[in-house]
């Protein structure tokens, strides 16, 4: 490639300026550039050009707007997504094995966020994370219930009814709500009826409920089904009530069964009295 | 679409309860981390699209908040640098596709969106500013291939990253480069 009667290329030239060379290519470099006075100085010519590019680009670093600000500010987004992350409950990690491509699945998000923010809301947030409304569609996801006793229900411990939804089931869902290509942990696919209150795997009792910092959001329904279950068992709430009032409207059943227009927050995760 | 792509081949130490993430508090710490070492290096890339420096703050949140759902799932990360370039690339590129299109509809000439990068410090001495121009107009005129190859060469990425971020072959990336610093250089020493 190198003959010692021709000159290097630019590209040879540049290549050694930056070290891509294998070794044996680089000695031949440097043999022709010791006896060559024609390529020592082009060479020299662009080691002048990358610093006078270097210096065009310095402008570049008087814009960086101060670091702190931004720091603090993932920081604190971070630790959202970090909670929510933490906190989620029923069918999460299974959802973290989609095989969409890492740097595929991350743009897609990004570019979801993108395309939000070009829309008017300026807020850091994921786009996905606040993507799907707080509500299942009736449509799609109307409810189902499996035949089981109030006695059963009670005696079961909550993580023996919540049995693992298939991935198959899942995608799904994702599809049925046209979010196919999000972020799947930007989402927990959440039982409408939760199987502690004889909810079944069926499609229709499953949507995709995002883990975002709305105030109606994964964890104030959590609150909601542990409270139904309690007065279920106790014996204060009949069982078809509880699964009706919860799958017609959530949110609804929440301010009805806590006597509150907002969610109640509760100090360490949830309670259950 | 096989829904049992194993992430834990990444094999880092963890001790978290689910078998396929790792503990969020660990992940928000790396990110915390890489942020402070990579934060200026991205953001005068995305930069040095034209974009405004709120634009590419904004980038730059995103670039990080994705990654820390790809470092918790447990994607590859034997080139993160690169990663975290390349997704900076592509919003940077819809950023800049989306401000023109607005601008467009404002009536705006594109020209003035991108003069920001163009635009020459007030302060720059006078015996820099000739040959500034002098490259700036060479600069303008190359392939925008071109143009982010160089750049990324100037915040040290080697070729093989470039590669990765621009989606093209290294040895594309040494072509880039020679012909493009070969034509700078031209415009430079005359």
């Amino acid at each position: 490639m190198f003959s010692e009667y021709s000159h290097l290329s630019d590209e040879e030239l540049v290549l050694a300026a930056d070290g891509e060379l294998g070794s044996w290519r680089a000695a031949r470099v440097r043999a022709h550039l010791a006896a060559c006075w024609t390529c020592r100085a082009r060479m020299r010519r662009i080691e002048e050009t990358i610093a006078g590019f270097v210096q065009m680009r310095s402008h570049l670093d008087e814009s960086l707007p101060p670091v702190a600000g931004a720091r603090a500010r993932l920081k604190a987004e971070l630790e959202a997504l970090a909670q929510s992350t933490n906190q989620r409950r029923p069918i999460p990690a299974a959802l973290a094995g989609r095989p969409a491509a890492a740097a595929g699945a991350a743009l897609a998000l990004g570019l979801c966020i993108l395309f939000v923010a070009q829309f008017g809301s300026r807020k850091f947030w994921p786009a996905s994370l606040r993507a799907a409304a707080a509500i299942p569609r009736p449509n799609l996801t109307p409810g189902a219930v499996r035949p089981v006793l109030k006695d059963q229900i009670c005696r079961d411990e909550a993580g023996n009814t919540a049995g693992m939804v298939p991935a198959s089931l899942r995608r799904k869902v994702f599809e049925e709500y046209g979010i196919g290509d999000a972020e799947p942990t930007a989402y927990e696919v959440d039982y409408l009826i939760t199987p502690e209150l004889g909810g079944s795997d069926d499609i229709q009792n499953l949507w995709p409920e995002p883990y975002s910092k709305t105030v109606w959001n994964a964890h104030v329904k959590d609150a909601l089904e542990a409270h139904l279950h309690q007065l279920v068992c106790s014996g204060q709430l009949d069982l078809g009530t509880a699964q009706q009032d919860i799958s017609r409207d959530w949110i609804a059943a929440y301010k009805k069964y806590f006597h509150t227009d907002r969610p109640i927050r509760f100090s360490g995760g949830l309670r259950r009295e | 679409m096989s829904a049992h792509q194993s992430d834990s081949a990444v094999g880092l130490p963890f001790s978290a309860a689910r078998a396929s993430e790792r503990a969020p508090s660990a992940v928000e710490e790396e990110v915390i981390q890489l942020f402070d070492q990579f934060r200026d290096r991205l953001l005068r890339y995305a930069l040095s699209f034209g974009l405004s420096p709120e634009d590419g703050e904004e980038i730059i949140q995103e670039v990080f908040l994705s990654l820390f759902q790809h470092i918790q799932r447990r994607k590859p990360r034997h080139n993160l640098q690169g990663w975290m370039f390349r997704v900076a690339h592509n919003l940077a590129l819809k950023r800049r596709e989306a401000n023109r299109k607005a601008a467009r509809n404002a009536g705006e000439s594109s020209e003035a969106l991108s003069a920001r990068f163009d635009s020459a410090n007030p302060e720059e001495q006078a015996i820099h500013f000739q040959r500034q121009q002098r490259l700036r107009a060479v600069l303008r005129a190359l392939p925008e291939q071109d143009q982010y190859c160089l750049h990324l060469r100037a915040e040290g990425l080697v070729y093989r990253e470039i590669a990765e971020v621009l989606r093209i072959s290294p040895a594309a990336v040494s072509v880039s480069l020679g012909r493009s610093l070969a034509r700078l250089s031209r415009a430079d020493g005359g």
